[in-house]
């Protein structure tokens, strides 16, 4: 287990609020990885990471047969070449509320997170990249166990 | 069989590099990314340093499969996936794309574009975004 720093968190936002723009990378359990870019990113305690789940497809997949992420900082990068890995799910919409995964409660956590096009409407995306609508149908929650760098010269030197 | 890049996608990848994404053939992942590439057709070469070589090799060597998304602003405005088979030649991982993905959020959100012709994927793109070179880019 990784306990995320100040820095980390302030980074793992949104970009309009001062954030970033991630990559979340999924794979399925025969080794084909699949990589998107997310925009409703936040962190969540001391060592989770969420992210509105409202257009995945193969990574929903992906993480129904293999329950593993990571999460690379992509835009604005400023120093932050950080990559997040650890156990990841999606939370749905339909889940009971007293479902538990790796220590964090379904319903806590749609209750913050379940509207978030209303709690940080994405005013700050250009209309030619903006999706005309959003519907959310959960949260993407990644655990994070372990955090190493991107930065070319030190690839794969664990952080944290 | 190899799927041609548009200009657009080079133009975004080659300026403002790329996330590769590898992983085990148990389907473990990891994440590496270069500030810059080159594309010549179906193929990203993407250089790398030998940290980096170390990072993927183990990977590369028991699954060869490959994605690659679009780096910094790009991974805003250049919403694509790139899916293939990879192998380091020297300093460089060599990605032979396969399949090409619209990752833009919304309704095309996991569009297969490499199933159309490729002057109907430039269309596709073209139809929807005027930026076909990065800002600052030459």
């Amino acid at each position: 287990m990784a306990k995320l720093t100040e820095e980390m968190k302030d980074v793992l936002k949104i970009v309009g609020k001062g954030g970033a723009v991630v990559h979340l990378t999924t794979c399925s359990a025969d080794g084909v990885p699949n990589i998107v870019a997310e925009r409703f990113v936040t962190h969540y305690k001391d060592e989770y990471i969420l992210i509105g789940e409202m257009f995945a497809q193969k990574t929903k997949v992906n993480l129904n047969e293999n329950e593993v992420g990571c999460i690379s900082i992509a835009h604005p990068v400023k120093g932050h070449t950080w990559v997040f890995r650890g156990p990841c799910t999606i939370i749905s919409h339909a889940a009971p509320a007293n479902y538990k995964w790796h220590g964090i409660k379904a319903g806590e956590v749609l209750a913050e997170w379940g509207e978030w096009a209303t709690k940080e409407p994405p005013d700050e995306v250009p209309p030619d990249i903006a999706p005309p609508k959003l519907a959310q149908r959960g949260v993407i929650a990644l655990k994070v166990e372990e955090v190493y760098s991107y930065n070319p010269e030190e690839a794969g030197k664990r952080i944290l | 069989m190899g799927i041609e890049l548009t200009p657009r996608m080079k133009n975004w990848i080659e300026a403002l590099g790329v996330h590769v994404a590898t992983a085990t053939a148990k389907g473990y992942p990891t994440v590496m990314v270069a500030d810059r590439c080159r594309v010549e057709k179906n193929i990203i070469r993407i250089p790398i340093t030998a940290r980096q070589k170390d990072q993927i090799a183990g990977n590369l060597a028991e699954n060869k499969n490959v994605a690659v998304a679009p780096g910094q602003l790009g991974a805003v405005r250049a919403p694509y996936q790139f899916k293939g088979k990879g192998k380091i030649e020297e300093n460089e991982l060599v990605v032979d794309v396969e399949q090409i993905y619209c990752t833009k959020p919304g309704a095309e959100a996991g569009l297969r574009l490499d199933v159309m012709c490729y002057e109907k994927m430039k269309d596709f793109e073209e139809s929807r975004w005027k930026d076909l070179i990065p800002p600052g880019a030459k």
